[in-house]
């Protein structure tokens, strides 16, 4: 009960925030822009990728969290999005479709659900006997599959650039149209953020309902044990696979919004390292909890924006290598000291200490234990 | 129900927390941050705000310095290419602030500063960082893109913030649309690799080879090496056959084996210095009769250095900024190529030129010749309009390293063809191989 | 047991199709090259020089995982820390003739990778030890990009050489066999190849004789075999998880120093070469040292035919097909019968 009143309220006021921060950029009362209210180091461009990367973080979180299926590979189904987007919206001709689809407005809508689908057929035949994996045997399968995604996007899937260019080989696609609705463009970025958002919130709400619904207490029962689990009638196999094709729809999600949003696409951002990005923000955040993804994303964006814009401050000449080292030292504590993720674990210890302190406080709370 | 209530208040503050977090820099831990940048940021903007007010006053508008976004893929995969460049940035500071700035027309001298950002090779990193230095920084210009995939990425948003933009990879469409017009912002300083693929087009051609193999590294720069041959080589009646791509750490070249079966007479190789090396020398031991012609990203000391077999008379095109030696003295390229070379040598202390370097270094020229035209006492869009106004119809015969430029509304790079030269290894270092003397051996 | 039988039989058919398909592949492929016999020979061995390393890596690997359950992601790191280290010491040594020069880096390189290694042990993996496996895999991969960070730090970007070990030069002797005939292809073989064969072969009789002949390396086996015995025993399973890390670090750093001449080591070397040797210790069951090196010469045999026969971009997605193909069909390994997985 606690929860589902929680989760509401949760909803509430990040909608709220969001709203707030976008009405403060359109309005820029005092003609303070949302940058400057961060000192200039947080841009409001940051905003639209912490909601675009929340997408995939929530689809993370519960394929580890809940399903606790590790996933180096998500990157691969971020880039399936992004490149599927960004290569039917500008050329479609290349797969014998109509070139004129281009200047239509609902085609890029159709390639995002279409890239959805395909994203998400190809994560059930790869899951189904992926999943059969355990442990590291799963997390090297994941990450074997997506450096090998990531390889054909930057091979051009082995075709000479010259006669069949689809992806671009290294330097990527460009010049992506921005999304719209009949003649209402949702670009300039403000607009784009609001619409990022929306989705955002309803893939989190979404993600709320399927934790808490029967799959998803199955889902933790996976987690804690998935023999007890299968003792208890659950299909373990078709769960698992039903949350990685999940997780993997939504980052396919993303991945199309971030190519109408970035209005270019590469590979780098898509290779292992970029998955690595995608654990880190997951483990940030707190892999068991809906509510870590947006919280582990905001975190690892703003220490990349503040790290960028002031690290000549700390360290003299230094540039992405000590950006690197930090995240790369942070993912070990948190590991060490928190594996739940910093949010849980925030919460749990907060948690552990209202109760010792009403331990100690004796009878002060009598429906403590009848809550539990 | 009080616990309950107490969950509904804590998760209200994390969220609350949350968006501290991401608003803030209190919220992120960095205690130094927290208590001085707003500080200085507030009186900033107090000082942006009054001089807005002032605009009159000129005297208000000289201490304001000029601000140069630059931005290069200092750490990743591109790094080899982008180090030189940030390096040659560091240069132009140094002297800028050695002169006390650029002086405009108006006879004030305005000090300039360089705000270097690092891409981490990563079109994520380059847009944040070009988000950064447009929004934030207000800079006047960018010099932005160490490779086309990262210049790509930030073009649009150059081009919606209106913010001239000066970019150092090679793709052509950085600077055109898919129409082929100039994209309205957005410039470029490096000569496409169709230049070096024309001069070897032609001496494969003179040397009477039909059939190519074309080795290249994979990266972008290899990748567009090879799409520019492709383009290139059939005018001169030369086919590429076996084509493939290497790593510079590679070990094993299985590539050689294709190169014997292929049966292709001569091996065009596409790569920076470290892999161009090591495939040569592969190339060279294990199929010791077949030509080996190189790209114009190797001629540097190192890489003949490097070779050890079939290395006498390897021939390549050749950018001049690597072969001085070699220029006539009434080569308008001449004195500025060896300025370069000079002061870059005397700035790092020794670190080998790259042509890399040269394309910031032309950059830099271009920006500072326009921001020396600027009238003061302009806003910062009238600025930014003006400087791009000045680098589309004032960059006329305009010589860089890389080249004499002339920029028109149509051509925002402005290369003709006589920027690179044709060299074979001779010793231990270059020599002019002139067209005349091609396979006369 | 119908329903087993029936998945059993399923998957013995879809892998006989697979294996029909890789093959029918293979020869399109290479019916599409004008290759010689030779030529092919060629490939084989240079591939073999590759996997002496991979085989070094997955000793790593293997050696870490017996004994203590974990997938160690910054065993590539080690190698990589070899291979820069030694080329460092060898520049800093610049005056010195080239005999001592050059023991005195490998020297270097192996104790300051061994050094991380114990580091690594103390500082991350033993607060962490009764984590779940998930989290340790995290925890390594955490270590493997700082390692990286640091090496960015200190070497930059910038590729390097280390000097051949028989000439002292860049430049390495080449054998040629054959091809004296005209329009005869020669087989080529680099004397550094030698090195590296040769050092892998004493390093692997050298390990051998320590865990099966020296008191500690029995203890090593024994935790391996069995934590809880061997604890019952008095051996210390966290003294020998910190000896693991240590040996794997060693080993690592051994197979970096040799490679260096071969290649321009270069500060992300780690990460391929990691991952490479974590597929040949799957090729060879993850727990079989013996496995894991004959699997780390197939990976490079493989790997170098197919890049041959197909694109060599296309290198490290063979290497992958391999990874993925052997864990959804052999995860016990090539060599081992037992399903030794479902107990993990």
């Amino acid at each position: 009960m606690a929860n589902k009143y929680g989760d509401v309220i949760g909803v509430a006021v990040l909608a709220v925030a969001v709203l707030l921060i976008g009405l403060f950029q359109v309005f820029q009362p005092g003609g303070a822009t949302f940058g400057d209210l961060t000192g200039g180091i947080v841009t409001f461009s940051t905003m639209v990728r912490i909601g675009i990367l929340t997408i995939v973080i929530v689809g993370l979180n519960m394929l580890m969290g809940y399903a606790g299926q590790i996933s180096l590979g998500q990157a691969a189904f971020y880039g399936m999005g992004a490149y599927a987007s960004a290569v039917f919206s500008t050329r479609p001709e290349l797969f014998g479709l109509p070139e004129s689809l281009v200047a239509m407005w609902w085609w890029p809508w159709v390639v995002i659900l279409a890239a959805m689908g395909f994203t998400g057929l190809f994560a059930y035949l790869v899951g189904r006997p992926i999943l059969r994996l355990k442990g590291h045997y799963l997390a090297m399968a994941t990450l074997g599959l997506g450096i090998m995604v990531y390889i054909l996007f930057r091979e051009n899937f082995g075709f000479r650039t010259t006669e069949t260019n689809i992806t671009g080989g290294y330097d990527g696609l460009f010049d992506v149209p921005r999304l719209a609705i009949g003649g209402f463009s949702l670009w300039p970025v403000e607009r784009y953020y609001f619409f990022v958002w929306a989705i955002a919130l309803i893939v989190i709400v979404l993600a709320m309902n399927m934790v808490k619904s029967r799959p998803g207490r199955a889902l933790r029962a996976i987690h804690s044990s998935e023999i007890a689990a299968e003792t208890m009638g659950v299909d373990t196999a078709s769960f698992k696979v039903q949350v990685f094709v999940i997780s993997a729809v939504f980052a396919s999600l993303a991945g199309s919004l971030y190519a109408h949003f970035q209005a270019a696409v590469s590979p780098a951002p898509f290779s292992f390292e970029g998955s690595l990005d995608l654990v880190v923000m997951a483990a940030v955040g707190g892999m068991a909890s809906v509510w870590g993804a947006p919280f582990g994303v905001a975190t690892i964006l703003v220490l990349e924006d503040l790290l960028r814009a002031r690290l000549d401050l700390i360290f003299e000449g230094a540039s992405g290598e000590i950006e690197v080292i930090v995240f790369g030292g942070l993912l070990v504590l948190i590991m060490i000291f928190m594996p739940e993720g910093v949010f849980v674990g925030i919460r749990n210890r907060i948690n552990a200490w209202r109760e010792e302190r009403a331990g100690a406080a004796g009878d002060a709370l009598p429906e403590q234990g009848a809550a539990k | 129900m009080l616990k309950n209530r107490n969950i509904f208040a804590f998760l209200v503050l994390l969220l609350t927390m949350l968006f501290v977090v991401a608003c803030s820099p209190a919220g992120t831990g960095t205690e130094v941050v927290e208590e001085e940048v707003p500080a200085e940021d507030d009186m900033a903007e107090d000082e942006e705000m009054a001089e807005d007010e002032e605009m009159a006053d000129d005297e208000e508008m000289a201490e304001e310095p000029y601000k140069i976004g630059f931005i290069a893929a200092i750490t990743g995969g591109a790094a080899p290419l982008g180090e030189p460049e940030a390096a040659t940035a560091e240069m132009i500071q140094a002297q800028l602030d050695e002169q006390g700035g650029i002086t405009g027309p108006d006879g004030v001298t305005r000090p300039v500063e360089i705000i270097i950002l690092d891409s981490q090779s990563n079109p994520d990193a380059a847009t944040s960082a070009i988000t950064q230095l447009i929004e934030e920084e207000e800079v006047d210009l960018l010099i932005a893109g160490t490779t086309s995939g990262n210049s790509l990425a930030m073009v649009p948003i150059a081009t919606e913030n209106q913010v001239p933009m000066i970019s150092m990879a090679s793709a052509g469409a950085i600077v055109r649309n898919e129409d082929g017009s100039a994209r309205e912002w957005i410039f470029k300083t490096p000569q496409d690799n169709l230049q070096s693929a024309e001069w070897q087009g032609q001496y494969l051609n003179t040397l009477g080879f039909a059939n190519a193999c074309y080795l290249f590294e994979n990266n972008g720069y290899g990748q567009d090496t090879l799409a520019s041959a492709q383009a290139v080589y059939p005018d001169y009646g030369v086919e590429i056959g076996y084509n493939d791509s290497f790593n510079a750490t590679d070990t094993e070249f299985p590539q050689v084996q294709n190169v014997l079966a292929d049966g292709c007479e001569v091996v065009v190789i596409g790569s920076t210095t470290n892999g161009s090396i090591n495939m040569h020398n592969a190339v060279a031991q294990g199929a010791p009769d077949v030509a080996i012609v190189h790209g114009h990203g190797v001629c540097n000391q190192a890489f003949i250095d490097g070779l050890t077999d079939n290395k006498e008379g390897t021939p390549l095109p050749c950018g001049k900024l690597l072969v001085p030696d070699q220029l006539p003295d009434d080569d308008p390229q001449k004195d500025v190529v060896t300025t370069y070379i000079d002061e870059y040598t005397a700035f790092t202390g020794g670190d080998p030129i790259s042509t890399f370097g040269g394309h910031a270094y032309d950059a830099f020229l271009m920006a500072i010749a326009a921001l020396e035209s600027l009238e003061g006492g302009q806003e910062l869009d009238a600025r930014r309009a003006a400087i791009r106004d000045y680098l589309e119809t004032q960059i006329i015969d305009f010589p860089g390293t890389g080249g004499v430029f002339n920029m028109s509304a149509e051509d925002h790079l402005g290369l003709d063809f006589t920027a690179l030269t044709f060299v074979r290894v001779e010793g231990d270092g270059y020599a002019f191989y002139p067209e005349d003397a091609w396979g006369t051996e | 047991m119908q329903k087993l039988l029936q998945s059993q039989t399923a998957r013995r058919i879809a892998q006989i199709a697979l294996v029909t398909v890789l093959v029918g592949l293979t020869i399109y492929f290479a019916a599409q090259k004008n290759y010689r016999p030779v030529q092919y020979v060629q490939l084989a061995l240079d591939g073999l020089r590759g996997g002496t390393i991979y085989a070094l890596v997955a000793l790593g690997f293997v050696t870490v995982f017996n004994v203590t359950g974990i997938i160690n992601f910054a065993q590539g790191a080690f190698a990589m820390l070899g291979a820069m280290i030694a080329v460092s010491v060898n520049i800093a040594l610049a005056d010195l003739p080239g005999v001592p020069r050059l023991l005195l880096a490998g020297l270097a390189a192996v104790l300051i990778t061994t050094l991380v290694g114990v580091i690594m042990e103390r500082v991350t993996i033993f607060p962490a030890r009764d984590a779940e496996p998930l989290t340790l895999i995290i925890i390594t991969v955490g270590v493997f990009i700082v390692l990286q960070g640091i090496a960015l730090l200190i070497w930059g970007t910038d590729s390097y050489s280390l000097d051949s070990f028989t000439t002292f030069e860049t430049s390495d002797h080449i054998i040629r066999l054959g091809g004296e005939a005209e329009g005869a292809i020669p087989l080529i073989i680099r004397s550094q190849s030698f090195w590296i064969w040769g050092t892998a072969a004493v390093l692997m009789a050298g390990l051998w004789f320590f865990f099966e002949r020296t008191m500690i390396g029995r203890a090593l086996k024994a935790c391996s075999d069995n934590r809880q015995a061997a604890a019952l025993m008095g051996i210390s399973p966290e003294r020998m998880s910190m000896l693991s890390f240590a040996l794997a670090a060693a080993v690592g750093a051994i197979g970096g120093f040799v490679l260096a001449p071969a290649t321009r080591p270069i500060y992300d070397m780690g990460l391929s070469l990691g991952l490479k040797g974590f597929i040949a210790a799957i090729i060879g069951g993850l727990v079989n040292p013996a496995a894991a090196v004959v699997g780390g010469l197939m990976l490079g045999v493989i790997e170098n035919l197919g890049a041959g026969i197909t694109r060599a971009g296309f290198k490290d997605v063979i290497a992958f097909l391999i990874l993925i193909l052997m864990l959804l069909f052999r995860p016990q390994g090539l060599f081992t019968r037992q399903q030794r997985v479902e107990k993990v």
